[in-house]
């Protein structure tokens, strides 16, 4: 699969909205699947496995406490908890914020880069195994990313990322663009025949 | 002389917005048409065609390159042997006469025969990253048939007839920005040529006009033999590329505020602009009133079989009529002129009159007006990160600066809520459906702004203003892309329509009508509330043809003398 970073973007922002999310979630998972994929990362296979993992926070049970973010039940989703952090980019303080259970952590990414810009000062994100750092455009990436983290770890730091590679095409995993494109069928109002011909407005002969 | 000082300022959003004006505005220096077309003169871009390879039953691919100053750009065609049976202007539809890709450079056989497994399917196909654009046509069946026999015999087409219909074949669709694997217009905006919005779209019509001549004239000797005629120059140069426009460009200027903003703000500044300017010389009154007269002509060939088209045609003739006679009156020793006769319009003509008065002050100011056609694209990510910071009291003011209107409305009323845009499961067509008639609520794209921001308005009530976006956005996470919007409009003034999209009453025609405005499209002709027919680049010189000289004013038919 070999596609253009606007197909990403679309088909990300119709499967979180399919698999449940609000519209505006659903432009942040656009951007932070595009994002990774400008970079190399496989945004659509960490977007994937998000989107169809089970017990996953869906923003009703998200409790905020001074500097540290969790749900009350299930795993924090990096869409809704990156949302919210990159929302407080400007309070953003010397102790950072902890987010503990989280899910395709490697979607934070892009919001730590969110934060990095408005805040105007790099950010690192670490875990126990893997960590990264981004000026906002710079990334750098340690460690093995897992597909859980107990605990991460959101600070500002004076290490910049390396500049890296920007990708204009990306080529996601067969399997995980059809489990995304499945979960943005959802969007989609199955055909009636009414529908076909009023909802378009096709009343008049469109062949002369 | 001209003051380059505009002092009399842009029109506010608040009367640019309404659907009624957007659904009357008229082409300009500004249009992405003109843009290109002056472009492609001033640069000296050379055309070529270095394949042909069409057969006698008028099946083959051509190839037709533009060169400009740094890069070429080449139209692949597709020509089809299509069953009358087939022939839709549908989206659904799937085989058409002709077919195209936009490549980038000079495509090699390889390339040509890649693009020949792929570009005859359309959706069903892919293109790359070397590719611009995907699109495709079909013929207007009576004039191409008409065209072919007369040119067959030996013989000029009926005239009138030609302008019946104005076109040889119509595009269905232009895709472009990465669409079915084509090149995202990220990785090609900072090229010149390619900045302001839709110039690969425009070229790749322009080049594909070149093509069905061509193929018309091939199809006439395939027929004719050595009797066969050529199309004479002045025919072939009235005759544009149609098209018919859906439902599709509708939610693209809801999905694009900023950009949508930008072509607006370009247009209002340039207006300013003009009626900024305190003296008109003899030559600029000369300009305008050369415009004028053509566009009267203009507007005698238009028609529709739409009624609400109909009135406002009617509508637009009287304006002229009376136009005309205020332009007589005019003293144009007295200062601020052009911005006198906006206000006389203002008071005395429809907004189609007063739209098209707007467009034709701006014709004698190339060094005002043609510059900004750079401030027209959207450089920036649409989707722009929240300030969360943001006080709530702020959040107010700016929702209620664009939509104050619609927290007053009753969004109870079925009236007023009546449609939903949703996008069918049928090759993903973009649909506007009876909210309380059909199964279609919980398919709701968010393509109704002010809906949206009444109801996150509703919900702010009891908020303190010192409360931070952050903080609502926590509790109330259904209004993240309301807020977000709200938040573009502080650098998007234009952003917004200003009424109901989702109103029984709506009609999506309006909203198709701005946007082709700005491709430079006359003569809108709506089959339906929804979808509508244009001609684009009739007029226009051919690429043999074209210079500085009539690279622009070509959209203004000739007055015979």
């Amino acid at each position: 699969m070999n596609l253009s970073l606007n197909e990403i973007e679309a088909t990300a922002k119709k499967a979180a909205r399919g698999a449940g999310h609000t519209w505006g979630i659903a432009e942040e998972a656009a951007k932070a699947t595009r994002w990774l994929c400008s970079r190399g990362i496989d945004g659509c296979g960490n977007l994937a496995r998000l989107l169809t993992a089970d017990d996953v926070e869906t923003g009703s049970s998200l409790t905020l406490e001074t500097d540290t973010l969790r749900s009350k039940d299930g795993s924090l989703c990096p869409l809704i908890a990156g949302a919210c952090i990159a929302d407080r980019a400007e309070v953003f303080g010397s102790d950072g914020w902890h987010l503990q259970n989280v899910v395709s952590p490697i979607l934070l990414v892009p919001f730590a880069a969110q934060i990095a810009t408005r805040a105007g000062q790099s950010v690192a994100l670490s875990a126990s195994n893997f960590s990264a750092v981004t000026d906002g455009k710079t990334l750098t990436l340690s460690g093995v990313w897992k597909e859980h983290a107990n605990r991460i770890t959101l600070q500002t730091t004076n290490e910049t990322g390396e500049t890296s590679k920007v990708c204009t095409r990306a080529n996601p995993d067969k399997r995980d663009w059809e489990t995304l494109q499945s979960l943005a069928h959802r969007t989609y109002a199955p055909a009636t025949e009414a529908s076909r011909l009023k909802g378009a407005g096709a009343g008049m002969t469109d062949n002369d | 002389m001209t003051s380059s000082q505009p002092h009399i300022t842009r029109r506010p959003p608040s009367q640019v917005m309404r659907l009624e004006r957007l659904g009357s505005l008229h082409q300009c220096r500004l249009s992405f048409m003109r843009i290109l077309m002056r472009r492609l003169a001033e640069d000296n871009w050379r055309f070529s065609r270095p394949v042909f390879d069409i057969d006698d039953t008028g099946v083959g691919s051509a190839v037709y390159t533009a060169t400009g100053p740094d890069r070429s750009y080449s139209l692949v065609a597709f020509a089809h042997d299509l069953p009358d049976a087939l022939r839709s202007d549908r989206v659904i539809a799937e085989a058409w006469d002709a077919t195209f890709a936009l490549f980038d450079g000079v495509p090699s056989p390889d390339d040509i025969a890649r693009l020949k497994q792929n570009v005859p399917r359309q959706e069903a196909g892919r293109i790359t990253g070397s590719e611009l654009s995907l699109s495709r046509a079909n013929r207007s069946v009576r004039l191409w048939d008409h065209v072919v026999s007369a040119l067959a015999a030996g013989q000029q087409p009926d005239q009138s007839t030609i302008e019946q219909v104005g076109y040889l074949m119509r595009t269905t669709a232009v895709y472009g920005s990465g669409k079915f694997g084509a090149a995202d217009r990220e990785t090609i905006s900072d090229r010149a040529e390619l900045h302001p919005p839709f110039q690969l779209e425009m070229l790749s019509v322009y080049l594909t006009r070149t093509f069905v001549r061509d193929l018309i004239e091939h199809a006439a000797a395939a027929k004719g033999g050595a009797k066969a005629a050529k199309l004479d120059a002045s025919i072939a140069r009235g005759l544009g590329i149609g098209n018919s426009t859906g439902l599709g460009m509708a939610p693209f200027v809801v999905n694009h505020p900023v950009l949508f903003n930008n072509w607006i703000m370009a247009r209002e500044e340039a207006i300013s602009r003009a009626r900024s300017v305190m003296t008109a010389s003899h030559e600029a009154v000369q300009i305008f009133s050369d415009r004028l007269k053509r566009s009267v002509l203009s507007v005698s060939k238009w028609t529709s079989e739409h009624p609400i088209q109909i009135r406002k045609i009617d509508a637009l003739r009287d304006d002229l009529r009376r136009l005309n006679k205020h332009f007589e009156q005019i003293d144009f020793a007295n200062a601020y002129p052009w911005n006198q006769m906006m206000i006389w319009a203002e008071a005395n003509l429809s907004a189609e009159g007063q739209e098209l008065l707007a467009s034709l002050i701006l014709e004698p100011y190339p060094e005002l007006v043609d510059g900004l056609a750079d401030c027209m694209a959207d450089d920036g990510a649409e989707v722009s990160s929240i300030n969360g910071a943001m006080p709530i009291g702020d959040m107010r003011n700016l929702l209620e600066a664009s939509f104050g209107w619609a927290a007053d409305l009753d969004w109870q009323d079925p009236k007023n809520c009546a449609r939903a845009w949703y996008v069918s499961e049928e090759k993903l067509e973009p649909r506007l459906g009876e909210r309380f008639e059909e199964p279609i609520a919980e398919y709701e794209q968010p393509l109704a702004p002010a809906r949206d921001a009444a109801l996150a308005i509703s919900d702010l009530q009891g908020w303190a203003t010192t409360d931070t976006v952050a903080d609502f956005l926590l509790r109330h996470p259904e209004h993240r892309h309301t807020v977000r919007r709200a938040q573009l409009s502080r650098i998007a003034p234009y952003g917004e329509i200003r009424d109901n999209t989702i109103s029984h009453d709506v009609l999506p025609i309006d909203m198709l009508r701005a946007k082709l405005s700005f491709f430079g499209a006359t003569h809108f002709d709506p089959r339906s509330d929804r979808w509508v027919r244009i001609c684009m680049f009739a007029g226009a010189p051919y690429p043999e043809e074209l210079s500085t000289q009539n690279a622009d004013d070509w959209v203004y038919p000739e007055v015979a003398l």
